[in-house]
């Protein structure tokens, strides 16, 4: 029995007809998709140039000196004084103490969850871990202003101001008056919001660690722990590191719950129990009663905002990438 | 089920024959949650010799495997009944210690599993976790290790070169160095060459026979002329019962069980 090699013409013709129509679909999706993946860089261009626009006359009437300035007067006479340092000099500790945090407490979870945790309990807490990123920021916000505030400035730093008097360097760290608003009280609402993203990452790449390469480890006599610190997290570090990075973006950039807790203060203090301000939460709290050179001063802080995250991402990817140099991949 | 016959035969096998048991496998069952993997398995494992597990995709032989160094452990649902005594030890015992027992039986696995680190740290990696040896001690050890596995002529100008950076073959042989350093009594090998290629298996082969005079060896093969070049004795499973035991020339030329024939002649499996 032979197999027909030609179809009759009528039907070549109906198949290349199909086929035509097929293409000019073809030629949409990959100009659809093109168009999308375009537009992202319009957008980003686009908002890079009015921020470079809005904040060009702070620019010209401050230029580096905006960088090193603490002062913060928008009403001084006769032009405003306006200085950066002290925002930006927030933003960047309470990121800090967030990820001193959030780090260790986040892998820690995830290396529960994934190495040690009973199946029974692996559900609840991996679901009550992906709650609470679904809490809307103002919602953190309220309970740092209204519980954690309070039992801050009335139990935790009394106690750990008084341990720590007369402690060089210590003692300047955690230093009196005790605030209900506080940059180390912005930090723990920063760590709780960042918390579930490294949870969730480090949870899904732990998740991606062949179980013969956990085994092969356990095989040669490995506890758990040794495990974790020797194959499962070198294993999975480009990954971890990710998810640490996206979860500094965020704590960098976070607005609301920040503008409560942290109690909008632009002098720079030794100890992280004193009020304090990052660069959101300045714009945040000041942009709607802004004009001229004050709201062009704003614009240039968010400026500097994107500048920073730029930075912290591609130093992220940099260290990435001599990671994997250095791994021989 | 395992006639009470064939059982008779196997232990009689093990009191007859001049080998030392090092590990006695006795009246095992094994059950992944309720489903029954292994149905009273008994076999003897003799001291410095290679005994080959065959059998068809399934049949439990490779569970069987797992159950020797507890690495079903691991999983929750999977629990085995029964005894396997390692030099006068139930190691089913609970309470046991775990990483002591996988320190003292190896394994090498179906794929390679080089750990992300250097070629020198993939085999001081173990030792340390039981040895404090000073530099030079633990210089000897990863040599001599290397050197057991044949892989120390092609490694020793690269030590600190990344254990990933090597062909398929030579991180296997990796594995089966970071294997021998911690000086086990038994290695177990998990189709240790189904992913490599011919030249790189004969390789593996011949170590495996070096390594017979020093270690007892379980190794778990789909290749009859692997079980057949590397093991002195056989174990043929199906459906998670051992259908024969004996000395591999005997069941290669001679099998008793029609099954083990079958499988052997390429008749099914």
């Amino acid at each position: 029995m032979s197999i027909p090699m030609t179809q009759t013409g009528s039907d070549s013709a109906a198949r290349a007809r199909q086929l035509r129509s097929l293409k000019a679909g073809d030629t949409a999706f990959y100009w659809a998709t093109r168009l999308a993946a375009y537009a992202v860089l319009l957008l980003l261009g686009g908002i890079i140039i009015s921020l470079i626009i809005g904040a060009w006359p702070a620019l010209k009437a401050y230029g580096v000196d905006f960088l090193t300035t603490q002062r913060w007067a928008p009403s001084a006479q006769p032009a405003p004084i306006l200085g950066g340092l002290s925002p930006i000099y927030g933003t960047l500790v309470s990121s800090f103490i967030a990820m001193l945090i959030a780090v260790p407490v986040g892998l820690g979870i995830a290396i529960f969850l994934t190495e040690l945790c009973p199946p029974a309990l692996r559900r609840p807490i991996g679901m009550a871990v992906e709650l609470l990123a679904g809490i809307p920021s103002i919602i953190y916000g309220m309970w740092g202003f209204f519980v954690l505030g309070p039992f801050l400035a009335n139990t935790f730093q009394p106690w750990v101001i008084a341990r720590c008097a007369g402690i060089p360097i210590l003692q300047d760290i955690f230093a009196g008056p005790a605030s209900n608003l506080s940059l180390f009280n912005a930090s723990l609402i920063l760590a709780i919001m960042v918390l579930p993203f490294i949870t969730a990452i480090a949870k899904d790449v732990f998740e991606t660690v062949p179980p013969v390469l956990k085994e092969a480890a356990y095989g040669i006599g490995c506890t758990t722990w040794e495990v974790v610190k020797n194959v499962v997290i070198p294993y999975t570090r480009v990954g971890v590191i990710g998810g640490v990075m996206l979860a500094l973006g965020r704590a960098l950039g976070e607005t609301m719950a920040v503008t409560f807790v942290i109690g909008n203060s632009f002098k720079i203090s030794e100890s992280i129990f004193a009020p304090a301000t990052t660069i959101s939460s300045a714009i945040a709290s000041e942009f709607a009663e802004s004009d001229g050179l004050h709201q062009s001063g704003l614009i240039l802080l968010g400026l500097l905002l994107f500048v920073l995250t730029f930075f912290v991402l591609s130093a992220a990817r940099l260290m990435l990438m001599r990671l994997e140099i250095k791994a021989g991949k | 089920m395992m006639t009470g016959a064939a059982a008779a035969q196997i232990m009689e096998h093990a009191k007859t024959t001049p080998h030392h048991v090092r590990i006695a496998i006795n009246n095992l069952d094994f059950y992944y949650g309720t489903s029954k993997a292994l149905k009273s398995v008994n076999l003897p494992l003799y001291a410095n010799k290679a005994t080959a597990f065959i059998g068809p995709s399934g049949c439990g032989k490779s569970t069987l495997l797992r159950v020797l160094n507890r690495m079903y452990d691991l999983y929750p649902g999977q629990r085995a009944t029964g005894e396997v005594v390692l030099d006068g030890e139930n190691i089913l015992k609970p309470g046991l210690d775990l990483n002591l027992l996988r320190a003292r039986v190896g394994m090498v696995f179906q794929k390679p599993t080089p750990f992300p680190m250097s070629i020198y740290d993939n085999i001081a990696f173990g030792v340390r976790l039981y040895e404090k040896l000073n530099k030079s001690e633990m210089d000897e050890r990863v040599q001599r290790s290397l050197e057991k596995a044949a892989l120390w002529k092609e490694v020793k100008d690269k030590l600190n070169a990344s254990g990933l950076s090597l062909s398929g073959g030579q991180q296997q042989r990796l594995c089966i160095a970071r294997t021998v350093a911690v000086k086990p009594e038994v290695i177990l090998f998990d189709e240790p060459c189904s992913a490599l290629d011919p030249i790189s298996t004969a390789k593996i082969e011949e170590l495996i026979d070096e390594l017979t005079s020093d270690y007892t060896i379980a190794i778990v093969t789909h290749n009859m002329q692997q079980a057949a070049r590397v093991s002195q004795h056989t174990a043929f499973m199906y459906l998670g019962e051992l259908i024969e035991f004996g000395e591999t020339n005997g069941i290669f030329t001679s099998p008793q069980d029609k099954r083990t024939q079958d499988y052997i002649t390429g008749r099914f499996g």
